[in-house]
């Protein structure tokens, strides 16, 4: 029993510590961090953090400095101390400590408690559900969790000794293998503990970014737990311990910050963390750098069709964002390269049309089918209806390209995959849920849209 | 830029709305019930504290893999013969990580084993299904010097290599 509590606070010392390099590097990359919530910069500064810590992992071994906490955790709190030593550092410092004083009133009415108490159970479940059970789905075992277990047990990246998608990036492996150092031993099951967190973390910047859409608590609320709990895909990916759940929380802090951005309605230092995120995504799975990459094709092509003033300027800001993608993309693919590793060529092979014309139909039947993401789908797609020509004439319109584009791409992807006609049918069923839960999050970002324009609030709201 | 999309946005009456939260309603107690069993399962082994590490310690195949990497040194690399498509690789694979691990069918045929353990310096040769007869390039390894079997309690049979002894060929 002491083993087991000694072993959660080894697990939330690590977990604090990536969260406070995160918000050190919020407080260097954001001039005013206070001006996002305290419940949106602990989701974003997680997410800073696990990149920046993953990414001088890498480094470490580039370098050929074997793993220990000593090494991995030192040189980064020295960096962050620094950060928070420097006069913006210092204010945020301040700044927070003086709201932590003055603790703010929840005031949760009828609704409210209804949508918060779902949030809560399913949260709950899933957590104990994934700390109370050893690491058992498939690419769990076979992929992430076995290169995790060889990383802490070689203390580097030693891909000599398996082959398990070596070229895959290794964001999450990395991750769980910083916390295997923090533990002192591999625990699999403690350590799946973090995939529920992740997802409350992804849900938190949902509430957030619904509320900066300018829903009120309420329908905020409501939207996080209309995602959360409609089919099993998103809970099950709550303690599977796969990758797509990260993924899919970088996409929605990429997508979404940068639809603040191109609204006006970002705060500043939107799009140097908007980098971050589509590092964090370039770095966590092998469709990251794609999925990323439409991203900032469906940015552009907003701006492009929307032609606001100082169209130029714009654009040539989104090499900011750019920038934090090639700098969660360049150091693996570096590594790859001079390593040696074999590059998987899974989906260049051909064309197949008749498999082309399949997956349009497992595509329609996959996004309303109850099972996999119940109502949200057609939820999406009665908002994008409501938006009607607002779609094409506001900032909504990137958000509709990027969700659009990238089920085109899905249908496309599947057209291309080497696959015999017996095989297809379950290559898709294993594959499809997860490449739509990649997206799903920020396609309630287009709900939010929809309800806004149904339920709109008479002011912008202040208050989380 | 109407022209693109001629249609005047939708009125939703509200009692779209409500049926849209009624549907999500039913939908959330199907989840309920759609996990259930697992629920159930969760409760009742934390009610008797089986949990955690103790889940694995059920299954004979871990108890097994336990028991293999006492004798295996990290460093070392071992030939597992069994099915891809079982699933049961990729456990093994898991557990005994990060000893070098080589997964060729149990069928392969004596000079295909013989040279992956020659070449690969494997020094364990494992077969997940002991009870089933063995294949070709496992009995004529058996038949060999070069392979000795251990004594292990578990599903599977193993078997330590000296791989400096085989001289892969045409052994057909």
């Amino acid at each position: 029993m002491i083993e087991a509590v000694v072993s959660l606070l080894r697990l939330l010392g690590g977990l604090g510590a990536v969260i406070l390099l995160g918000y050190a590097l919020l407080a260097l990359l954001l001039p005013q961090p206070r001006d996002f919530r305290a419940l949106e910069r602990l989701s974003l500064a997680f997410g800073a953090g696990v990149v920046l810590l993953t990414l001088w992992m890498l480094a470490l071994t580039w370098r050929g400095h074997p793993f220990s906490l000593t090494l991995i955790l030192g040189p980064l709190l020295a960096l962050s101390a620094a950060l928070l030593l420097t006069p913006r550092g210092r204010r945020a410092i301040s700044q927070d400590l003086q709201a932590l004083r003055t603790p703010r009133r929840l005031n949760l009415t009828g609704w409210d408690w209804l949508f918060a108490g779902l949030l809560i159970v399913m949260l709950l479940y899933a957590f104990l559900r994934a700390a109370l059970y050893p690491m058992w789905a498939w690419d769990a075992i076979a992929t992430w969790g076995c290169k995790a277990r060889v990383f802490y047990a070689t203390q580097g990246l030693d891909l000599t000794c398996i082959d398990a998608h070596n070229y895959y990036p290794n964001l999450l492996p990395l991750l769980l293998s910083y916390f295997y150092f923090c533990l002192g031993q591999v625990n699999d099951h403690l350590v799946q503990g973090i995939f529920p967190l992740w997802g409350a973390l992804l849900l938190a910047l949902l509430y957030s970014l619904a509320r900066r859409l300018s829903l009120s608590r309420r329908q905020a609320l409501g939207l996080t737990a209309f995602l959360a709990l409609n089919g099993t895909v998103f809970v099950v990916h709550l303690y599977i311990a796969y990758a797509d759940l990260p993924l899919a929380y970088f996409t929605l802090g990429a997508a979404g910050l940068l639809y603040l951005w191109l609204a006006d309605q970002a705060p500043r230092g939107s799009l140097a963390l908007t980098g971050l995120f589509l590092a964090g995504m370039a770095w966590c799975k092998y469709e990251g750098p794609p999925l990323a990459a439409t991203v900032l094709l469906a940015a552009s092509l907003t701006l492009i069709w929307l032609r606001p003033p100082g169209l130029w300027r714009r654009l040539l800001s989104l090499s900011l964002p750019l920038t934090g993608l090639l700098l969660g993309y360049l150091p693996w693919r570096l590594f790859v390269s001079q390593q040696h590793l074999p590059i998987g060529a899974d989906h260049l092979q051909g064309f197949y049309p008749h498999q082309f014309v399949l997956a349009i139909s497992y595509l329609a039947a996959a996004l309303i089918q109850p099972y996999y993401f119940g109502l949200l789908w057609p939820a999406v797609l009665l908002a994008a209806i409501v938006a009607g020509r607002r779609l094409w004439t506001s900032p909504a319109l990137f958000l509709a390209l990027f969700i659009g584009g990238n089920l085109l791409a899905v249908i496309l992807a599947y057209g291309v995959a080497p696959t015999s006609a017996a095989e297809f049918p379950s290559y898709v069923r294993a594959t499809l849920d997860r490449l739509l839960l990649h997206l799903t999050p920020t396609a309630a970002l287009l709900l939010a849209l929809g309800l806004k324009e149904l339920y709109p609030t008479p002011k912008s709201p202040t208050t989380p | 830029m109407s022209y693109l999309f001629p249609f005047p946005p939708l009125t939703f009456s509200p009692h779209l709305t409500r049926t849209l939260i009624a549907l999500w309603g039913l939908q959330i107690l199907w989840l309920a019930w759609h996990f259930e069993p697992e629920a159930r399962d969760l409760v009742s082994r934390i009610a008797q504290g089986d949990v955690g590490a103790a889940i694995r310690q059920a299954d004979p195949l871990y108890r097994w893999a336990g028991a293999l990497s006492a004798l295996i040194p990290p460093g070392a690399s071992y030939v597992f013969l069994d099915n891809y498509e079982a699933g049961k690789e990729i456990e093994v694979r898991y557990y005994l990580a990060p000893r070098r691990h080589l997964l060729l069918p149990p069928d392969a045929v004596a000079p295909y084993l013989f040279y992956v353990l020659h070449q690969e310096q494997a020094s364990f040769l494992l077969i997940r299904e002991g009870d089933q007869p063995l294949g070709p390039g496992a009995r004529a390894a058996v038949q060999s010097q070069a392979v000795q079997e251990l004594s292990l309690p578990g599903p599977g049979k193993a078997y330590r290599v000296d791989h400096r002894r085989l001289r892969w060929g045409f052994y057909d």
